[in-house]
C-alpha cells in the first residue's frame, strides 16, 4: 500500500530535493512559464498605460494587468509545472530510484511542492513591481497571503494531474483544459453574470478579484473568498492523499 | 556462520490468472552473488520488485535483512542499492551533482564520491553532464549511485546488457571487489557466462518456476551425462568423441604421436542445461 503517512520529514532529504527541484525550474522546459507571465504583464502594463494614457486611469489598468498576470503565473507556473515536473521524473525512471532510495513520499511532495511554489510567489511579486501598483501593507499583506495560499493549490492540483501523465507531453495535454478553464472564467467573469458566480468558487477567480479590489479600496477578501480558498486548499489535498493511495506517483 | 540477507520462500505471484512467479525459493548469504537466470519473461524483474517492496507477492514469503518485503521502508532502502532497467540519472546534471544528490539523500559523506568515481572509472567523466554519456557510462553511473551508501544487499537486474564487453567485464571484476567486501549481490540475467562466472548459487528460472538450483558447477555437472572429449589434430581434423575405451586408447596414440592441437572436455553449460532441462533458448 502506498500513502503519505505521518512519516518522519528528514529536513536534510526535503532540503536535498528542493535544490534539485528550484534548479530544475532554470531549464528551459519550465522557465517559460514565469518568464511568460512576467513578460505578458509587463506586455500588458504597456499597452493599458498607452491607451489610458494618464496617471489617474492607469491604477485601474494596472491592477487588471497584474491580475491577469498573476492569474497565468498561478495557473501555469503552479498546474503546469508541478505536473510536468512530476511527469518527467517518471519518464527519466528518476522518481522510481528516488522512492527507492530512502525517500518517502511525503519527503518528495513536499521537497516538489516548496520550489514550485516559492517561485510562484516570487514571480507575483515581481508583477506588482512591473506594474507599479501602489499598495498598502495590509494590500501586500493580503495580495501576498491570498496568492501564496493560490499557489499552493495550483501547485498539489499539478501534482495531481502528475500521478496521471505519464511523460511532459501527456502533462502538457492534461492540464491544458484546467489551466484555461481556471484562467478563462475569472478573466472574462466581468463579462456574463454566470461566469461571475462560476468564477466565485475558483481560487483563480477569489486571486483575480482580490486584485481588483485593490484598485478601489475595499476589502481584500470577503469571508467566502477566505471559506472558498480553504475548502479548495483542503480538498486538493485530500483529492491528492486519495489518489496517492490509490495509485502512488505512477499510476 | 551465514548471515542470510534475503530469504524466499514459496514465493508466488499472480498477474490477473496468469502466474508469473510459482513457488520460488531461494537464499542468498552475506559476501555471495546469487543468478536469477532465465529468458525475457521468466519472471527475474518481477522476483526483484518483490524483493524491493515494489510489488506485493501472491503467496510466500520473502525477507530481505529480516524484514518482510510487503514492509520494507526508508530504513531497508538505506541498506540496499538497487540497478534495474528502470533506474534513472538525472540527464540536465553533472556526473559529480548526480552522486551528490543522492550522498545527500543517504546521508554519506561527500568526499566519498571522486573514491567511487575513481572505482568505477568515470573520475574523468565528473564534470560531464550525465544526458551526455554513453550507455556504459550510464549503466556504471548508475552502479556507483547504487553502491554510494555501501548497501549490505546490491539488486542489478540484467546490469551489463546491451553494454559492450569491456565495459561488462569492467562491472563484472567491481561486482566481484564488491562481493568480497561482504556485499550480498542478487543479480538477473540471461547471459550465462556471466552467471557461470560470477553467482556462487544461480537459479534457472523458466516461466516462473524454478527448474534447477545450485551452484553453476553442480548444475553443470549434474547434466554431465554423456561425457565427451572435443579433439583437434595437427593436420587440422577436429572431432567430438565419447568417453570409452576406445577414445581413450586413440588420445594416448595420438599423443605419443605428438598429434594433438587441442583437447577439451565437453561438460554442460548452464545454456545447454537450460535448453535440455526447458526446451527453450535462454535469450
Amino acid at each position: 500500500m502506498k500513502a503519505i503517512t505521518l512519516k518522519p520529514v528528514h529536513l536534510r532529504k526535503l532540503a536535498a530535493i528542493s535544490e534539485v527541484k528550484g534548479k530544475a525550474l532554470f531549464s528551459k522546459n519550465f522557465i517559460i512559464m514565469p518568464v511568460f507571465s512576467i513578460g505578458f504583464t509587463f506586455l500588458m502594463d504597456l499597452i493599458y498605460g498607452n491607451v489610458i494614457g494618464n496617471a489617474f486611469n492607469k491604477v485601474p489598468m494596472s491592477a487588471y494587468a497584474l491580475a491577469i498576470g498573476t492569474l497565468m503565473n498561478i495557473s501555469m507556473m503552479g498546474i503546469y509545472v508541478a505536473a510536468a515536473a512530476l511527469a518527467e521524473e517518471k519518464e527519466k525512471n528518476t522518481l522510481r530510484t528516488l522512492m527507492t532510495s530512502s525517500v518517502n513520499g511525503l519527503e518528495f511532495f513536499l521537497g516538489s511542492l516548496i520550489p514550485v511554489v516559492l517561485m510562484t510567489v516570487l514571480v507575483n511579486v515581481i508583477c506588482v513591481f512591473i506594474v507599479r501598483l501602489p499598495m498598502t501593507p495590509a494590500q501586500w499583506g493580503g495580495y501576498l497571503a491570498v496568492t501564496t495560499v493560490s499557489a499552493i493549490i495550483a501547485t498539489v492540483v499539478g501534482m495531481l494531474f502528475g500521478i496521471f501523465a505519464k511523460n511532459q507531453v501527456s502533462a502538457s495535454t492534461i492540464t491544458t483544459p484546467g489551466i484555461l478553464i481556471l484562467m478563462m472564467i475569472p478573466m472574462f467573469s466581468g463579462l456574463n453574470e454566470t461566469l461571475e458566480k462560476i468564477s466565485g468558487f475558483f481560487f483563480t477567480g477569489i486571486t483575480f478579484d482580490l486584485v481588483a479590489n485593490i484598485k478601489n479600496g475595499s476589502a481584500l477578501i470577503d469571508a467566502r473568498g477566505i471559506l472558498v480558498l480553504t475548502a479548495e486548499l483542503i480538498l486538493s489535498i485530500v483529492l491528492f492523499l486519495f489518489l496517492y493511495r490509490k495509485n502512488g506517483f505512477e499510476r | 556462520m551465514n548471515q542470510e540477507y534475503i530469504s524466499i520462500q514459496h514465493l508466488s505471484k499472480k498477474f490477473d490468472k496468469d502466474f508469473v512467479l510459482k513457488d520460488v525459493n531461494a537464499v542468498l548469504d552475506r559476501g555471495e552473488i546469487l543468478g536469477f537466470l532465465g529468458p525475457s519473461g521468466a519472471g527475474k524483474t518481477t522476483t526483484i520488485k518483490i524483493l524491493t517492496g515494489q510489488l506485493r507477492p501472491t503467496s510466500g514469503e520473502a525477507e530481505v535483512l529480516g524484514i518482510p518485503c510487503d514492509r520494507i521502508d526508508e530504513r531497508i532502502y538505506e541498506q540496499i542499492g538497487i540497478v534495474t532497467d528502470t533506474s534513472g540519472v538525472y540527464e540536465r546534471m553533472t556526473v559529480y551533482d548526480n552522486l551528490k544528490y543522492f550522498a545527500r539523500l543517504l546521508n554519506v559523506s561527500l568526499s566519498e564520491i571522486d573514491p567511487l568515481l575513481k572505482r568505477i572509472g568515470m573520475y574523468e567523466q565528473r564534470k560531464k553532464t550525465a544526458g551526455k554519456l554513453s550507455k556504459g557510462q550510464t549503466q556504471r553511473l548508475i552502479l556507483a549511485r547504487a553502491i554510494l551508501h555501501r548497501p549490505k544487499v546490491l539488486f542489478l537486474d540484467e546490469p551489463t546488457s546491451g553494454l559492450d564487453p569491456s565495459t561488462a567485464v569492467e562491472i563484472h571484476n567491481l561486482l566481484l571487489e564488491l562481493k568480497s567486501e561482504g556485499m550480498a549481490i542478487f543479480l538477473t540475467t540471461h547471459n550465462m557466462e556471466e552467471a557461470t562466472k560470477l553467482c556462487d548459487h544461480v537459479a534457472l528460472l523458466n516461466e516462473g518456476v524454478i527448474v534447477e538450483y545450485g551452484s553453476p558447477e553442480e548444475i553443470c555437472l549434474k547434466y554431465n551425462r554423456t561425457k565427451r572429449y572435443r579433439v583437434q589434430l595437427t593436420d587440422g581434423t577436429k572431432m567430438t568423441l565419447a568417453q570409452d575405451q576406445d577414445t581413450a586408447g586413440k588420445i594416448m596414440l595420438w599423443m605419443n604421436d605428438n598429434r594433438i592441437e587441442t583437447l577439451h572436455s565437453c561438460e554442460p553449460t548452464l545454456e545447454t542445461v537450460f535448453l535440455e532441462v526447458t526446451g527453450r533458448e535462454l535469450k
